[in-house]
């Protein structure tokens, strides 16, 4: 229970600091794996959000929270991850045509994004790395994966899926 | 309160809850949501254009934002609530099922092998979408400030560095390089 107060601060933070569900999650990795949920619950939270239909944003802020403190660790986490969008979106529809104006926002996006990124490939890294196995067959799950998402013919979460269905027959 | 209003907020109620049952992210709602959105006329295509910009430069999960200016465009500030629980019931509701049934089985065996098997596909998702997000920052060419930027983050992290901090950092130095360029 202790615990709902930094899981409120810390989705609040990631999601003023992230400006979309997927570019949360190397921030999220950073905050909450080690301290808060194991690394093994972190990869799944990850996995079934962009398995899930709906938001994955939402749903790895719920996985999370859920792990750390059940039902209402879950409830706190969604709060925390709505709430800067909605009163942010409120204040915008408001002042929308000054904002129109306002440069510097963007380029500040503009700087934002390549960090990101960068901190997602950090992230990605130490997932595979940890991932139980880092022997060739990761590798070959890893590459393969990629290249089934990066030829965009098959849909992420079916990738996914068959990732996990392939290490229970031949990993567990 | 008419009925006319509250035929809107259902009809709005009811389409973002489908957006949001069809879509498995964020950016693929988007397609989703512009055929219902525009299509129905709720808004024009130059709303919504403006909508998908604002989402994504603005901080928080964009699909959300995303669903709050449409729900603006069509029913006022009702509208943004109406479209806000629309976009949060469906993954609430089933992340929640999940969560419950997988906690259970924490302990199993084939947790540990789909996990293991799951987590280098995993690394693959985000790197894929690190590489789109980073193209997507500057037009087709990737200009030098991008690089420049992602270099200096990438060092600030091997030097573990507090991440929200090299964060805002990138964001000032985004403003300090790119400047007053307006906003397209």
């Amino acid at each position: 229970m202790e615990n709902l107060l930094p899981l409120f601060l810390i989705f609040l933070k990631v999601n003023l600091l992230s400006t979309s569900g997927p570019a949360s999650v190397g921030l999220l990795y950073h905050e909450m794996v080690g301290s808060y949920v194991t690394e093994s619950q972190f990869v799944q939270a990850v996995g079934f959000s962009s398995v899930l239909p709906g938001s994955d944003a939402l749903q790895l802020a719920m996985y999370i929270g859920y792990a750390v403190g059940g039902i209402p660790g879950g409830l706190v986490a969604l709060l925390a991850s709505i709430l800067p969008p909605t009163v942010i979106i409120l204040g915008v529809t408001v002042i929308l045509h000054r904002l129109r104006r306002e440069a510097w926002i963007s380029s500040f996006i503009e700087g934002l994004t390549p960090a990101i990124a960068m901190l997602m490939l950090f992230t990605a890294w130490k997932i595979f790395q940890k991932g139980g196995t880092d022997g060739w067959e990761a590798w070959a799950i890893g590459l393969v994966s990629m290249a089934g998402m990066l030829s965009k013919k098959v849909p992420e979460r079916i990738v996914i899926i068959i990732a996990g269905v392939i290490g229970v027959l031949f990993l567990s | 309160m008419n009925r006319t209003k509250l035929m809107v907020w259902w009809s709005l109620l009811w389409m973002f809850l489908k957006v949001n049952l069809l879509s498995p992210s964020g950016p693929a709602s988007i397609g989703l949501l512009y055929k219902e959105a525009v299509t129905r006329q709720l808004m024009t295509e130059a709303q919504f254009v403006e909508a998908v910009g604002f989402s994504n430069v603005l901080p928080g999960s964009e699909a959300l934002k995303l669903a709050m200016f449409v729900g603006f465009a069509a029913g006022g500030m009702p509208g943004v609530f109406t479209a806000l629980l629309g976009a949060i019931l469906p993954p609430t509701v089933m992340m929640l099922i999940v969560s419950a049934i997988l906690q259970r089985f924490q302990q199993s065996n084939w947790i540990d092998g789909f996990v293991a098997g799951m987590s280098p596909a995993v690394a693959a998702l985000i790197v894929v979408v690190a590489w789109e997000l980073f193209r997507a920052t500057s037009s087709k060419t990737i200009d030098r400030r991008a690089v420049l930027i992602a270099a200096l983050s990438a060092g600030a992290f091997w030097l573990e560095l507090p991440s929200p901090l090299v964060l805002l950092g990138a964001g000032l130095l985004g403003v300090l390089l790119y400047g007053q360029r307006s906003y397209g």
